[in-house]
């Protein structure tokens, strides 16, 4: 299968499955609430009826110092609340991903809720798994790669005699590490992809089978990736810019605004569906 | 044997020679109550670019300006802080940073300078009398960042020192301020100098120490500096002359400069040097001249300026932004000179600071660093920022040359507020500066813009608990205790100032303690003497509450309340001689009977209840009063004002209307205030940008945890 028809298939399955959409849109709309809770508590009671709340600006230095000072108490306990939660949100999604897995590779099959939760139990242990040695694959390897890097550029910086070597060298270090990022990141999906589509239950024989599915067919499987990685770029810009020209606050163009920002977390989530469902297309048109 | 003595008036003499362009109309007083400086130095350096040492000779001629007999004197040796761990300067910042070297050099890297001939002029050999000491106290008994020679014959008042020094100097590889990388090198602080003897004192002469700067006695200087042939110099001063020795590869400059007190220099073989005027009456139109005369209270020529050449050295790669340096220069010539005094000096030399020298967002007098890189936006204000701030310092520490160990808020403080001015007025606000890899974002997000009050007063009031702004430098809880108080709460206090004094006054405040104490060394006391005596009341409270201490002030509306007064009150009531009892019933009843009120006449009361409170430590005091503003439904609006001694406060006011909102300092006076949030209340909850602001905030929450499940 071709790098087009692999994505142009997993957008039609995304498309089918928007109910697996729906799940994670809501998953993450109760979870951030929760999460923000506390923050929009805070606001409401510090600018709800001071008349500061009628200017405040986004970024509003003067008050971010105001509120710099009145919680530096409570900082650490809202950035351990916060870590906690990411944790707990991390592990609840990849509870979910079991369910979105294994419903955007039944192509054909329901996505209702039954099925999709059933997913969820099925494959929570085997990506807990995957997870924790992916998360070793990807240390071992971003440190290898990117020390060696290091070690090849810290000498052309050092001798650097104006600032241009040093901002590229930098520029470059940064770019090979995004690249390298997508490489393996790229890899954990495909090992998870292993795990359902061949009922893998070992975890590293799941990232074999992955790596040794990519080894004939890499350029081809990591132009889906970065295809698809564009568009969320494309779809970004566009989401700012659209924004930026929502103008002066007015009761319309904060609902507008409101909209416009969840139907970009939507954009995002499902983003985050189609890398499954095209590599997913793209892994089962190549058996091995 | 007595110390050679050279007659003051010849030293005056010399010195006006040298002061052809320092004083104007008008402008004369200071000056000429500081005198001609007491110091000379002539100092011949040469650079050893391969070796990275400095060989030099220095003449200095002293003049006891005190009625004090002077038996000695202590130079300070600032690079002897980069020679080991065991100085002041590397052991505080190792305690900044327990857990890494702090500054150290590494190994290799170190600097320092060795006086290795001292005597006087008619050949009194100094040095067995040479001892490193220790002024700032026993806790750091390693610096030699200090040392005392003793004179053969006490120097009597109205006499002169002529010492004769030969030193040599290993230059650090970048530490704080001076250095080199490889063919590029910053020179500052680097000759031996007398501390400033002070009547009845001593000889103030601190240790480098890591959070304090520089303090030294206005003189007049010659300097010639011999670099390998084909260096680009930079220097303090006006060059001379200039000399090439073929056989030596050498190039040796001779620059001049009166009435400075340090001198500074950097040289680097890749450096264009670009010259442009600063041409007053291009620069400043009639209409301006006459505004500024007017609001000083001064004539035209008063505060006309005149003419400077500004030097500006600069790296190849930063070519393109020449035009951005003059520009940002040109703002800080002009508006420091309308509103403070004229710059009295030909030349100022502004300098990309070298790559990797660490030398950027340094002042010297008549020569600064500024510091850009070569991605560098537009509308961020940067480089404008530093080169208007360094500028600014030629008058904040350069002119009126307060202590910068003791007093820095005088010279960080004033000029940072200054810098905010000039900004303001030249640029408006600029994008905060974020940058991600060299790249700045505000290509490619809608970065904020801010001015430099804003910024000023987040540090400001997250700093008042650690120390007041009048602490001695290196005596601040920490680096970052020092810059919040000494640069932002500083500023931020004189915009309240500003705001609180008003015009003329606040103006006339600034000029006067400027030209009053141009050339000479002011303390706080002396500002604070200003402030009183021009505003024409005393301020000290302001100062005693506000920068002498570490209160939090803050101010804010505690309840607000509107309430239909009923006409009749339940209870019981004596009324013609019966008991009567008015219950919620009857009360209504009576209401209800009430006729209704013709058109414009009230049909009822409404009792606005404002309640004040004192949170923070810090009072106002003199005639201050913090202004209450209630408005009210109508459109309608009531002043009131209070004198914010007490904890809290209560307000009560009769209207036939309810009350809408009531904020206190409306006019944004008190920007030290902690808590703008709390300076304001309305009657409703609901405010739109706190809606957009909440919606922001989940959107970014949704982002993240997306961003945390995508791990997965």
């Amino acid at each position: 299968m071709g790098v087009i028809k692999a994505i142009v298939s997993g957008i039609g399955t995304t498309l089918r499955k928007l109910r697996v959409l729906i799940i994670l849109y809501v998953a993450n709309a109760c979870f951030s609430v929760i999460v923000a809770l506390p923050f929009l508590a805070i606001v409401q009671k510090e600018l709800g009826h001071s008349l500061y709340g009628s200017f405040i600006q986004p970024v509003d230095l003067m008050w971010l110092g105001e509120a710099m000072l009145k919680h530096q108490d409570a900082l650490a306990a809202f950035v351990a609340g916060l870590v906690a939660c990411g944790f707990a949100y991390l592990v609840f999604h990849i509870f979910l991903n079991g369910g979105v897995v294994g419903r955007l590779l039944d192509r054909e099959g329901p996505a209702d809720l039954a099925s999709f939760w059933g997913d969820c139990g099925r494959y929570f242990w085997r990506f807990v798994r995957l997870f924790l040695v992916s998360l070793l694959f990807l240390a071992l390897t971003l440190g290898i790669f990117m020390k060696l890097v290091s070690g090849l550029f810290a000498p052309l910086s050092e001798a650097a005699v104006t600032e241009w070597p040093p901002l590229i060298l930098s520029n470059l270090h940064f770019l090979i590490a995004l690249l390298l990022l997508s490489i393996v990141r790229m890899i954990i999906d495909y090992a998870r992809i292993a795990v359902v589509a061949d009922e893998e239950r070992k975890a590293l024989k799941a990232l074999r089978q992955a790596l040794t599915f990519l080894r004939k067919r890499f350029f081809r499987a990591w132009a889906i990736y970065l295809l698809i990685v564009a568009a969320t770029v494309a779809g970004s810009i566009v989401f700012y810019v659209v924004l930026g020209r929502l103008g002066a606050p007015a009761v319309v163009q904060v609902v507008a605004a409101l909209v416009w920002m969840q139907l970009y977390v939507v954009f995002r989530i499902w983003i985050g569906t189609l890398f499954v469902a095209a590599q997913a297309e793209f892994y089962r048109s190549h058996p091995y | 044997m007595r110390t050679p003595v050279l007659r003051p008036g010849l030293l005056l003499g010399a010195a006006l020679l040298l002061l052809p362009a320092m004083t104007m109309p008008g402008q004369a007083p200071a000056a000429a109550a500081a005198g001609a400086p007491g110091l000379r130095y002539e100092i011949w350096v040469e650079l050893d670019a391969a070796g990275k040492m400095l060989l030099g000779k220095e003449e200095i001629v002293w003049t006891n300006p005190t009625k004090d007999t002077v038996p000695d004197m202590l130079l300070h040796l600032y690079w002897n802080a980069f020679k080991n761990e065991d100085s002041a300067f590397l052991r505080e910042a190792r305690a900044e940073t327990p857990f890494s070297r702090g500054d150290s050099p590494e190994d290799g890297e170190w600097g320092w300078v060795d006086i290795t001939d001292i005597r006087l002029a008619d050949g009194t050999d100094l040095k067995p009398t040479f001892r490193y000491v220790l002024p700032d106290g026993p806790e750091t008994a390693g610096d030699q960042t200090v040392a005392r020679v003793l004179f053969p014959v006490p120097v009597e008042p109205g006499e002169s020192a002529h010492l004769r020094i030969e030193f040599k100097s290993k230059i650090p590889r970048t530490v704080a301020r001076s250095g080199y990388y490889k063919n590029s090198f910053f020179i500052g602080q680097w000759y031996p100098k007398p501390g400033v003897y002070e009547e009845g004192k001593g000889w103030n002469c601190h240790a480098y120490h890591q959070n304090s700067e520089f303090f030294a006695d206005f003189a007049d200087f010659v300097v010639h500096i011999t670099v390998p042939r084909g260096f680009v110099v930079g220097s303090s001063g006006k060059a001379a002359d200039s000399r090439t020795d073929e056989s030596a590869g050498t190039t040796t400059m001779t620059f001049r400069q009166a009435m400075v007190h340090d001198f500074a220099w950097m040289t680097d073989p890749r450096y264009l040097r670009v010259e442009q005027d600063f041409i007053a009456s291009r620069e400043v139109t009639a209409k301006e001249y006459e505004e500024t005369a007017s609001l000083l209270g001064l004539s035209v020529d008063e505060v006309r300026l005149p003419d400077v050449k500004m030097i500006l050295l600069i790296a190849p790669e930063h070519k393109g932004q020449i035009e951005r340096h003059f520009r940002a220069l040109r703002a800080a010539i002009k508006y420091y000179g309308l509103w403070y005094g004229p710059y009295p000096y030909e030349t100022v030399t502004m300098v990309d600071p070298p790559f990797r020298t660490g030398s950027g967002g340094m002042e010297y007098p008549t020569l600064f660093t500024a510091g850009t890189q070569v991605l560098a936006s537009r509308a961020v204000l940067s480089p404008e920022g530093v080169i208007v701030h360094e500028f600014g310092h030629g008058y904040w520490y350069g002119l009126a040359a307060n202590n910068e160990f003791e007093a820095a808020w005088l010279d960080e403080g004033v000029n940072t507020y200054s810098t905010g001015r000039v900004l303001a007025v030249a640029y408006g606000a600029g994008r905060l500066e974020f940058n991600f890899k060299g790249w700045p974002l505000d290509w490619f997000l809608r970065i904020p813009k801010a001015f430099d009050f804003e910024s000023d007063r987040v540090a400001a009031i997250n700093a008042v608990e650690f120390d007041p702004v009048t602490t001695w430098s290196w005596k601040f809880y920490n680096g970052g205790s020092y810059g919040a108080n000494v640069y932002m709460r500083a500023a931020t206090l004189l915009t309240t100032l500003e705001r609180l004094l008003g015009e003329p006054a606040w103006p006339r405040i600034m000029r006067t303690y400027h030209m009053r104490y141009r050339f000479r060394h002011p303390t706080t006391a002396d500002f604070i003497g200003v402030v009183n005596e021009i505003a024409g009341k005393d301020m000290t409270w302001f100062f005693d509450e506000l920068l002498d201490a570490t209160l939090p002030f803050d101010y804010g509306v505690a309840g607000l309340s509107s309430a239909k007064v009923p006409r009749q009150l339940r209870g019981v009531y004596e009324t013609d001689g019966r008991r009567e009892e008015w219950t919620d019933k009857t009360i209504e009843e009576s209401e209800a009977a009430q006729p209704q009120a013709p058109a414009g006449v009230p049909e009822a009361l409404y009792r606005t209840t404002v309640v004040l409170r004192r949170y923070g430590e810090a009072r106002i005091g003199g005639d201050a009063r913090i202004k209450v503003l209630i408005r009210f439904k109508d459109g309608t609006s009531e002043t009131r004002a209070w004198d914010g001694q007490a904890r809290w406060t209560r307000l009560e006011v009769l209207k036939p209307v309810e009350a809408e909102s009531v904020q206190i300092d409306p006019e944004g006076v008190w920007l030290i205030d902690e808590n703008l949030a709390n300076n304001s209340r309305g009657t409703d909850g609901f405010r739109l940008n706190t809606s957009k602001l909440m919606t922001q905030l989940l959107f970014t929450v949704q982002c993240l945890l997306h961003f945390v499940g995508s791990w997965s």
